[in-house]
């Protein structure tokens, strides 16, 4: 899903874990199936990709994993966000829409270069 | 989204929790598929497109999980660890008596090994101030008849050696230090000199800081005068200017050219001078009597790569039994070795290094000990605390670790100011610049002793620390609170432990003890052996007449006698001596001759101690003559030559009496020198105050040979008083004589037994603060051990037990440790009294004297100790405790 083919920034794939799980506990299959459901599966790639970027937020102390029991039962692995996975999350957001804004003020500018009159 | 249910977190192996999290993810994906209409087999297959590749994301977050679990746990120790320190200062400091005692011990025991290992450090470890030094040999000739004695070498020698040998690159040689007269114009002053070799520099790799080594040709006899001079003397006569090169210096009345400055470290490999001039063998080589006859060249030699000490020994010993048998008339007896040069600068003074170093070791044992009890009590009386928190969960292994932390960090705090007091001694001993310690030893603790010294702390913490900890981690929790409750007694365990800890300090206290005894008693032995003459009231000093003004005898004599009249002319002036060098300082020797008794092909030639000596010489230092007469002013050069002989010397060498009147030849073997007449035999003077070994002495008159130097003046009242009217009267006959080395001879004597008595005093010192900390160790047992049988006493006397019967029991339970501490200290006294065996003086290795008070003075302590604790215990009021 965020592969390196995808061209979607590593920052990019954190931010969407990070808000996955404002929402509250989840595994990574769940974060996965979310993030595709909210997209409409417009970033559709290969899911093994999230993992390792699960494993390195949890080295940075964004999110913190535990072991519990899924909806049907059996154990799994759910991923939390911590205190500082919230700040990060607030930072992140206003960046990136700081860049979208930024990016789409680009092109949606009806405003030609002087070079080109 | 709700909670889920939380398991408990149990770290598994991080390749099993990624397979297991993976796999819930492909499970889920493939039911997902089979829900929107998929076979199993299209679920499985799209599931497994749609992950990617799943083995390389498996072994990635493998590998993330391993380095996320590692750093955790890093930083859980570290957690961990800082949570112990705080409470570890925290129980310090609400035990402030107790936790200063174990710092101040502590000091003093780590202090001590800072002091001692940062000596041995600097004397036997740090590399000599030499390029390549480890392979750097002095070279000797060890005389055959005097035992451990090792002489010089011969400029025949040197010179054959240098022929003969193929073990060596490069030799330098050196002759010993001579005192000049350096005047700068104003004051004359006396300075040490010493004529080398130029090659020496060159073999010992010295790196000149300015200007450069004597040339091959500076060698010559008076070809260039010339001089290297070393660090000190530019800094204080030069004033360390940088073009120091070229400058002249006026030394006994020759003007010579500075050539070039030795580096700061540089200290000489025997000797010490403030000049050094160039010289050569070869004028040595044309004297045909001196060139054998005369060892008196100290000389060192660089090996060639590959060689080892031993090969170049045994070349060495080789060539030395080679020319002894070509030149037997000179060499009998004479063989030649090598010896590391560092081996050869340290000398004598390792054994009472290491000696220190063992005492010093066994102090912080002692240290040890103690604290492990002290600590073992504190750890009783804080049982409850330690069951409540087992209680509470804790785990053993984490009170374990709590309890070393608290004791390694004492022991760090008690490092830290140990360190600062080893800084001082050390201060304090360089201060005192002793002979004892090679020149080239700094004194100072640098990085290595530091961290040497740290791991000393940290090895105490752990040692001390860790019989209570381990005593804590055994206790039960319940039986603990429980007991808590009642009044506590000592387990069995504990109080064994804290008995072997007590038997354990009993036994090293006396080790070392006996050995401070032994030492003790020897220096004693040797101060108060009679030296054969009396040091009383006597003012000694060195006036040295340069060859330029005194060139011969009659002039040289015509001082002497001149300067002895002004002297005995002054008020509280009793009588006064010339001569060559004072007693127990003589350190030229000669080979004997005696007239009619040939030595034998395989009689090595015997060495006598010589002095030449003035007529009142006997008189004012005490010497009795007993037979014959002492010089008069009838042995006058010209007159038939005579001797005073000691009676050593005397009953060797004529064993019937017949000494007086004999004659003998001295010196190297001359069949032109006339024969020496014995007129008479002196008391015998022990020339080493250390060594209670008679040499055989001679005396020759002063008139016949006048080159003495040396005053004595015996005086009514104290010496020293006289020093400033002895110098005017000097001043009167020539101003520009420099009068030196003045000091009364008692002070002389003294100073011989300087390097002795320092250790002696260390060790006692060592052993005094053994012997506090013992005793506090036995208080504490006996103490201990009252307050816990205290409920057991008040029923005992409730039951009419009289006061003796409790003080007996208290005194059993803790004399079989005191007894066993001797038994095992008599094997400890064993050991260490072999060890300083070789630096007893005129005392057996077991001297019942030093080892019998060794025992009596420690049994003393504790029964100074033992007795409060036995009072309490016989004090205890049944009624209160039974309450």
């Amino acid at each position: 899903m965020f592969d390196k083919e995808s061209g979607l920034l590593q920052g990019t794939v954190e931010l969407l874990v990070l808000k996955t799980l404002s929402w509250g506990p989840m595994h990574g299959y769940g974060v996965a199936s979310w993030i595709e459901t909210v997209t409409s599966d417009a970033l559709r790639v290969e899911e093994g990709s999230l993992y390792p970027a699960l494993y390195r937020m949890a080295q940075k102390g964004w999110i913190s994993a535990e072991w519990g029991l899924s909806e049907n039962n059996r154990k799994a692995k759910y991923y939390r966000l911590t205190g500082e996975g919230r700040r990060q999350l607030r930072k992140q957001m206003s960046g990136w829409q700081r860049f979208a804004a930024a990016v789409d003020a680009a092109i949606t500018s009806t405003v030609a270069p002087s070079w080109s009159r | 989204m709700k909670e889920p249910r939380k398991l408990p977190f149990i770290p598994g192996k991080p390749a099993a929790e990624v397979e297991s999290e993976l796999r819930f993810h492909l499970e889920h994906r493939i039911q997902a598929n089979i829900a929107a209409g998929m076979t199993p087999d299209e679920a499985r297959q799209a599931a497994v497109e749609r992950f990617g590749d799943v083995e390389g994301v498996r072994e990635e977050c493998a590998r993330l999980l391993t380095a996320d679990r590692r750093t955790q746990r890093r930083r859980d120790w570290l957690d961990d660890f800082r949570q112990d320190l705080r409470f570890a200062a925290r129980s310090a400091v609400g035990a402030p008596m107790f936790s200063l005692l174990a710092i101040v011990t502590l000091a003093l025991g780590i202090g001590a090994n800072a002091a001692v290992f940062g000596v041995v450090k600097s004397v036997l470890l740090n590399s000599l101030p030499y390029e390549d030094a480890g392979s750097l040999m002095r070279i000797r000739t060890p005389i055959k008849a005097l035992g451990d004695e090792v002489g010089s070498v011969s400029a025949g020698t040197l010179s054959d050696l240098r022929e003969r040998q193929r073990s060596f690159t490069t030799f330098g040689a050196w002759l010993s230090e001579r005192d000049a007269i350096y005047d700068p114009g104003d004051m004359p002053q006396i300075v040490k000199t010493q004529w080398v070799e130029p090659s020496l520099f060159s073999t010992l790799g010295v790196r000149f800081i300015v200007g450069n080594n004597f040339r091959e040709e500076d060698a010559g006899r008076d070809t260039a005068f010339v001089t290297v001079i070393p660090w000190k003397t530019w800094q204080t006569t030069f004033g360390g200017v940088p073009d120091v090169v070229g400058k002249q210096v006026r030394l006994n009345n020759i003007d010579r050219t500075v050539v070039g400055v030795l580096p700061r470290d540089f200290v000489m490999p025997e000797g010490d001078a403030d000049y050094f001039y160039p010289m050569g063998i070869a004028p040595f080589m044309r004297d045909p009597i001196s060139v054998r006859g005369s060892h008196n060249f100290g000389l060192v030699g660089r090996l060639k790569p590959g060689i080892s000490f031993e090969t170049a020994d045994r070349e060495l010993r080789a060539i030395g039994d080679e020319l002894e048998k070509l030149y037997a008339k000179d060499n009998l007896g004479i063989g030649m070795i090598g010896q590391p040069l560092r081996d050869s600068i340290v000398g004598d003074t390792r054994t009472p290094l290491i000696v220190l170093l063992a005492s010093a070791a066994l102090v912080l044992l002692i240290t040890c000990a103690n604290l492990a009890g002290a600590l073992l009590s504190r750890t009783i009386s804080r049982r409850k605390e330690f069951a409540v928190r087992v209680a509470l969960g804790a785990g053993r292994g984490r009170l374990v670790r709590q309890l070393l932390t608290e004791s390694v960090l004492l022991a760090v705090a008690g490092g830290i100011a140990g360190v600062l007091l080893a800084m001082v001694l050390l201060g304090t001993l360089r201060s005192l610049s002793l002979e004892a310690i090679p020149r080239y030893a700094d004194l100072s603790l640098d990085t290595g002793a530091l961290i040497v010294t740290f791991f000393i702390a940290l090895f105490t913490g752990l040692l001390f620390g860790l019989g209570p900890a381990l005593s804590v981690g055994k206790s039960d929790p319940q039986s603990s609170l429980r007991d808590e409750a009642r009044g506590s007694t000592e387990s069995v365990r504990t109080r064994r432990l804290r008995g072997g800890l007590v038997a354990g300090q009993i036994a090293l206290c006396l080790s070392l003890l006996a050995a401070a005894g032994l030492l003790g008693r020897s220096l004693w032995e040797m101060t108060h052996a009679p030296l054969g003459f009396s040091s009383d009231r006597l003012l000694t000093f060195t006036v040295q007449l340069p060859n330029a003004r005194y060139p011969n005898a009659t002039t040289r004599g015509n001082f002497h006698a001149q300067f002895t009249e002004q002297l005995k002319a002054l008020p509280g002036v009793a009588g006064v001596a010339i001569t060559s060098a004072l007693p127990t300082t003589i350190a030229n020797r000669n080979g004997l001759f005696v007239e009619n008794r040939p030595w034998g092909p395989n009689e090595p030639v015997p060495f006598m101690v010589t002095s030449r000596v003035s007529d009142d010489y006997f008189a004012v230092f005490g010497i009795p003559v007993k037979q014959g007469r002492a010089f008069s002013s009838a042995d006058i050069a010209g007159a038939p030559p005579v001797a005073v002989i000691s009676q050593e010397m005397a009953d060797r060498y004529w064993p019937n009496g017949d000494a007086v009147g004999s004659r003998f030849r001295w010196g190297p073997p001359n069949p032109d020198q006339p024969w020496t007449t014995v007129v008479g035999v002196a008391g015998n003077v022990r020339n080493s105050p250390t060594a209670l070994r008679q040499e055989p002495m001679m005396f020759f008159p002063l008139r016949q040979q006048p080159f003495g130097d040396t005053f004595a003046v015996k005086t009514s009242g104290d010496p020293s008083v006289l020093t400033n009217a002895v110098r005017t009267a000097l001043r009167g006959i020539d101003p520009g004589l420099p009068m030196y080395r003045v000091a009364t001879m008692e002070n002389v004597v003294d100073r011989g037994f300087a390097a002795r008595r320092l250790p002696v005093l260390l060790m006692m010192g060592f052993g005094v603060l053994a012997l506090l900390v013992s005793s506090v160790g036995i208080y504490a047992m006996f103490a201990n051990m009252a307050t816990a049988r205290e409920r057991e006493f008040g029923v005992r006397m409730a039951l009419g037990s009289s006061r003796g019967a409790v003080a007996s029991l208290v005194l059993q339970q803790g004399g079989v440790w005191m007894a066993l501490g001797l038994i095992l200290g008599a094997a400890g006294v064993f050991t260490t009294t072999r060890l300083i065996r070789s630096q007893l003086f005129g005392v057996g290795e077991l001297d019942l004297l030093a080892i019998g008070a060794a025992v009596v003075v420690l049994l003393g302590c504790a029964g100074l100790a033992l007795l409060v604790p036995v009072r309490k215990a016989t004090r205890v009021d049944p009624i209160t405790v039974l309450r």
